[in-house]
């Protein structure tokens, strides 16, 4: 046999009992009544409107409260009221009562129509034809809307028009014609009612014994007792905490998305150390040794580091020789020596070059560059950046451009165009820019270009080199919509432990 | 980058009728950045290797071509006077800055903005090329107040004249102490016994270089004809300036005449303004650019660069001409460039070349990939900090005794990047320190570069740990550090007992795989903690990973 009870939540079987004792409820009121929160009580109402053991009803009510106007005339006095107080004190005539400032001249006319409705006054005609008025004892008498506007000031709050006596709604009707003297609000609310099949599951409720299992235990699954029990229904939608889980760095991510990227489209990953001799970072690059990169304003020198063994002697030999000869002055080899922080990952991919002499290879290096600058919002003194190359017997600058729109496509930018620029090391230079959706403007990503003949020729290179370099933090601030660079280091953990891993 | 401000109103008056917007679309296609621009003034920045954009004439020459308005070699003339515009060189000027040049420009009209230009582009030239005024300095002067010849000779410290902008006599050692100028540039003249001037027939001094000119020759609104004179003590620098200020000024309405340099070992006539050859194989540009392009073309490209080609005998090589003032081009890929500017960038289609290689990761990639999987697997959260840490974080903080070598670097321009890190601890607990509003329990790692002296500076990856949390302990982060290690190599690990002052003491413990002290382990001790104002236990371990990884 199905039993029907069970089935039932304790929020529902809650509010069954309730209704039971009193079936024509308002939501506010069963949540006043009962130990449920209003979202409980609302869930438990949808589940048993579901199941058709109850029903709802949308109700109306209107309440009313003093108008500024009504505020006012419970002060001063209603106008005939004040018309009776006129005559009382001897004002009897229409231009006296004009006269005594007991009345506006505008309200004379509406306070002569109610009081006499009333039968508060009474005309005499007078032998010169003048009217005369009499207060009758009526008027000693509050009327019926002077009752109202006291009980209103008295409560000092609304009231429900279905709560008013015949009396006081004859009132509300008068008064309501009267301007700004009442001010009418309606409300809505839902009024639950039991139906017929709610009823009757609440008087099997009633003769239900709670044996009902809270927890599946280890015992019960061994002895068996299991065959037997039933279980309570768990409120599943009840709020439960977030856990903190491990996770990579968000710039890792975007690390390891270019590594992919590079790997996808055949480059080989190499790594190389972060300290260098000046010569690996600007001598074999064709920087003049005068030139303003390389002062200490720049570029991080290491204090009390010289590199002996930095470099083969013939590369040595042939790199100062073109040097001096491109740039028209010695070249000194203290300089060359300097251990510095590499400011760009242009060192490594060089090197590579350097040590492999290969025909043709793709090879790509993401790693950390130092420059020796002022921390902002936009620059960092320690940073990551990837640096590719090709190199091939027949390779063009129109290859660079189509490798640099295929690996910011797989970055999911879509949008980008070439601008020539100038790197000392390479030419022709190019510099790539990124359409900014949020910014609505272009913004420059990264540089390009071809190795200058004097790069390469003195390390033994004879195909041509494409290079290209982007910052990585640039492409995570794009993609993570940041503005300040330094929000990536600022390992804050309301930030890492809620940003969702997947940024497409 | 230097920075051009071109107003708008020279702008139409060098480009009557020209669309602003069309100059704006143009102009990055040149390889000027558009920096700002309001209703008066477009602000240009421009690269090193251009000093001859220094100014809104050489943009101007090039946006002509690039635009079609005047192509080819950009036209100058320079009337060859024989001794009547002399400099004359004394050798005492050898041992401190021995080279002058010089230009005469006659017949200009010099309004405010040209001043202003002409300024900006001496500043930055003096500051680019002329490497902050050691290799060069230049000196424009009103050449009605000069009596010819000219003398470039040396003086002693007491010698005195009147500087720019000043009303009496200085004397040049006073000048050299006490002035900005002075103070800004007297190292150039360090040790030398004697200062180099200026100086006309009239013993007016001209100029005190490379510090300050001098007062008598300042030019205005309404000065008509300059002397231009450059030193320095790099003769192709010198000449280099010399060449770009005759383009420009020849540009600015001004009729240029040489100056007769007569140095002790000779005579020279300046400005030499002789284009130069450079011989290129046009096919040579076209595989380069990934171009097919026919040899009139190319040189059509090349004059819309406002360079110049003819055809010789050999129908594949052309024979480029390049003006004086064009001082970036070295050889056939700087007139690829320029071919490539004159075509168009942006009407070069990319290709995309296809390759047989395959892509291979790199190994200490991959094995430091596989520490952090496991990591996160171990529900430690990443962070990153940087390896150019302060002292204060390093040492002071955790109580670390500073060693005697520490890996540094000089002339930083904050405390926050002074030294290179040793460990990755304190760091994390610098991170923890930051995050104590957060909940907690917070269990952190990093994977970074440490570095150490040995004979060099030795570069090694690291794994810094740390668990933060009222019930944080050694036993905590003993089990994370076992469960890496055996989850990730299938390594077994040791520890015995050890010491470190960031750890209290006799709750520290070095990691040993095979017979190797990899790392370290413990509970950290409160000074630390209260140091970092965090106000939880704290437990952590550290591992050398390329240790690690050269078993």
């Amino acid at each position: 046999m199905v039993d029907d009870s069970p089935q039932l939540h304790p929020i529902e079987k809650l509010l069954l009992k309730r209704l039971a004792n009193s079936d024509h409820i308002s939501i506010e009121k069963l949540v006043e009544t009962s130990d449920l929160s209003v979202d409980q009580v609302r869930r438990g109402i949808e589940w048993l409107k579901f199941k058709k053991l109850i029903a709802s009803i949308d109700k109306l009510y209107v309440v009313i409260s003093l108008g500024s106007n009504g505020f006012e005339a419970c002060k001063e006095g209603l106008p005939e009221r004040r018309l009776v107080n006129a005559i009382k004190n001897g004002y009897t005539s229409v231009a006296s009562v004009l006269k005594s400032g007991f009345l506006k001249p505008d309200e004379i006319n509406a306070a002569i129509a109610i009081a006499k409705r009333n039968n508060w006054i009474q005309f005499t005609q007078l032998q010169n034809g003048d009217k005369k008025f009499l207060s009758t004892a009526e008027a000693d008498f509050l009327s019926c809307e002077e009752k109202l506007l006291q009980k209103l000031v008295k409560l000092n709050s609304s009231v429900q028009v279905s709560e008013l006596s015949s009396e006081e709604k004859q009132a509300f009707e008068l008064l309501k014609r009267r301007p700004k003297y009442i001010v009418e609000d309606e409300y809505k609310y839902s009024e639950i009612i039991l139906l017929e099949s709610g009823r009757r599951l609440t008087h099997t409720m009633y003769t239900d014994t709670d044996n009902l299992e809270r927890k599946l235990t280890p015992d019960m699954i061994v002895s068996g007792k299991w065959k037997d029990a039933r279980f309570s229904s768990l409120d599943v939608m009840a709020h439960v905490p977030y856990l903190y889980a491990g996770r990579q760095h968000p710039l890792i991510d975007i690390i390891d998305e270019v590594k992919e990227i590079f790997f996808s489209m055949g480059f080989t990953e190499i790594d190389g150390p972060v300290i260098q001799a000046g010569f690996w970072n600007f001598d074999v690059l064709f920087i003049p040794q005068d030139h303003p990169a390389r002062e200490m304003q720049d570029t991080f020198y290491i204090a009390g580091a010289k590199q002996d063994d930095f470099a083969h002697p013939d590369q040595i030999k042939k790199v100062s020789s073109i040097q001096e000869k491109g740039w028209n002055s010695d070249w000194n080899i203290e300089d060359a020596r300097r251990l510095v922080l590499r400011t760009h990952t242009t060192s490594a991919t060089i090197a590579y070059l350097a040590n492999n002499e290969p025909q043709s290879a793709r090879v790509f290096s993401i790693g950390r560059v130092f420059r020796n600058e002022k921390v902002s919002y936009k620059h960092l003194v320690e940073f990551n950046q990837v640096e590719g190359i090709v190199t091939d017997k027949r390779i063009t600058l129109r290859d660079l451009m189509g490798l640099q729109k295929e690996f910011y496509s797989k970055l999911g930018i879509k949008k980008i165009k070439f601008w020539p620029t100038f790197f000392p090391y390479t030419e022709p230079s190019l510099q790539s820019m990124i359409y900014n959706c949020a910014l609505d403007k272009w913004v420059e990503m990264g540089g390009m270009g071809i190795f200058r003949p004097e790069v390469t020729h003195p390390l033994g290179i004879k195909n041509p080199v494409l290079a290209w370099g982007v910052g990585i933090e640039r492409i995570a601030m794009l993609r993570f919509g940041l503005n300040d660079v330094r929000d990536l280091y600022s390992n804050d953990l309301g930030w890492l432990r809620n940003l969702p891993k997947c940024q497409l | 980058m230097p920075v051009v401000n071109f107003t708008i109103e020279r702008l139409y008056r060098f480009l009557p009728g020209i669309d602003l917007n069309r100059v704006l679309e143009v102009l990055p296609f040149i390889g000027l950045d558009i920096e700002g621009i309001d209703s008066e003034v477009l602000r240009i920045e421009y690269n090193p290797n251009r000093p001859d954009f220094a100014s809104d004439y050489g943009i101007v020459r090039a946006l002509r071509g690039l635009l079609g308005i005047e192509i080819g070699i950009p036209k100058l003339k320079i009337d060859k006077e024989i001794n009547t515009y002399c400099v004359n060189v004394d050798k005492s000027v050898c041992d401190t800055r021995p080279y002058i040049v010089g230009l005469i420009a006659k017949n200009g009209k010099l309004d405010n903005s040209t001043i202003m230009q002409l300024a900006a582009m001496q500043d930055d030239l003096q500051n680019g090329i002329g490497r902050v005024r050691r290799k060069a300095s230049i000196g424009i002067h009103n050449m009605d107040v000069i009596r010819f010849p000219v003398r470039y000779c040396t003086v002693n410290e007491d010698f005195s004249f009147i500087p720019l902008k000043q009303e009496s006599r200085q004397e040049i050692k006073s000048i050299l102490k006490t002035s900005n100028m002075g103070k800004e540039y007297s190292h150039i003249l360090e040790g030398v016994k004697r200062y180099p001037i200026v100086v006309d027939s009239k013993d007016n001094v001209l100029a005190f270089p490379p510090i300050v000119n001098g007062n008598t020759t300042k030019i205005s609104t309404d000065t008509t004809n300059l002397f231009i004179e450059i030193t320095g003590n790099n003769i192709k620098t010198v000449e280099d300036i010399l060449s770009i200020l005759a383009i420009t000024l020849y540009d600015a309405g001004f009729d240029l005449q040489n100056v007769t340099i007569n140095n002790f070992d000779g005579n020279a006539y300046t400005p030499r303004m002789d284009v130069s050859y450079i011989d290129t194989n046009t096919s040579d540009i076209n595989i380069l650019l990934g171009l097919d392009v026919q040899v009139n073309e190319i040189v059509g490209c090349l004059q819309k660069s406002r360079l110049d080609a003819t055809e010789t005998r050999n129908k594949k090589i052309i024979q480029c001409v390049i003006p004086r003032y064009r001082i970036d081009i070295l050889n056939y890929v700087d007139i690829a460039e320029e071919v490539a500017i004159g075509y168009g960038i942006y009407n070069f289609k990319p290709t995309i070349p296809y390759t047989t290689l395959v892509g291979q990761k790199n190994l200490t990639s991959t094995f430091i990939n596989i520490v952090r999987n496991t990591m996160v697997g171990l529900q430690m959260l990443e962070i990153v900090n940087f390896s150019l840490v302060s002292k204060k974080i390093q040492y002071d903080l955790p109580g670390i005794r500073e060693p005697e070598k520490v890996p540094s670097v000089i002339a930083t321009k904050s405390r926050e990047h002074e030294v290179l890190r040793d460990m990755l601890i304190p760091s994390l607990l610098k991170s923890l320190s930051r995050n104590i509003h957060e909940e907690y329990p917070q269990k952190l790692f990093e994977i970074g570069k440490i570095f150490k002296w040995g004979q060099n500076i030795n570069e090694y990856w690291s794994l810094g740990a740390v668990v933060a949390h009222n019930a944080a302990d050694y036993t905590e982060v003993k089990s994370i550090m076992q469960t890496l290690l055996k989850l990730s190599f299938g390594k077994s690990v040791t520890t015995k007992v050890a010491s470190h002052p960031v750890f209290i003491h006799g709750r520290c413990a070095s990691i040993i795989v095979g017979d190797e002290s990899i790392g370290i382990l413990g509970e950290i001790t409160p000074f630390a903690i209260d140091n970092f104002k965090l106000r939880v236990p704290v437990a952590a371990f550290e591992l050398n990973i390329s240790k690690l990884l050269r078993n």
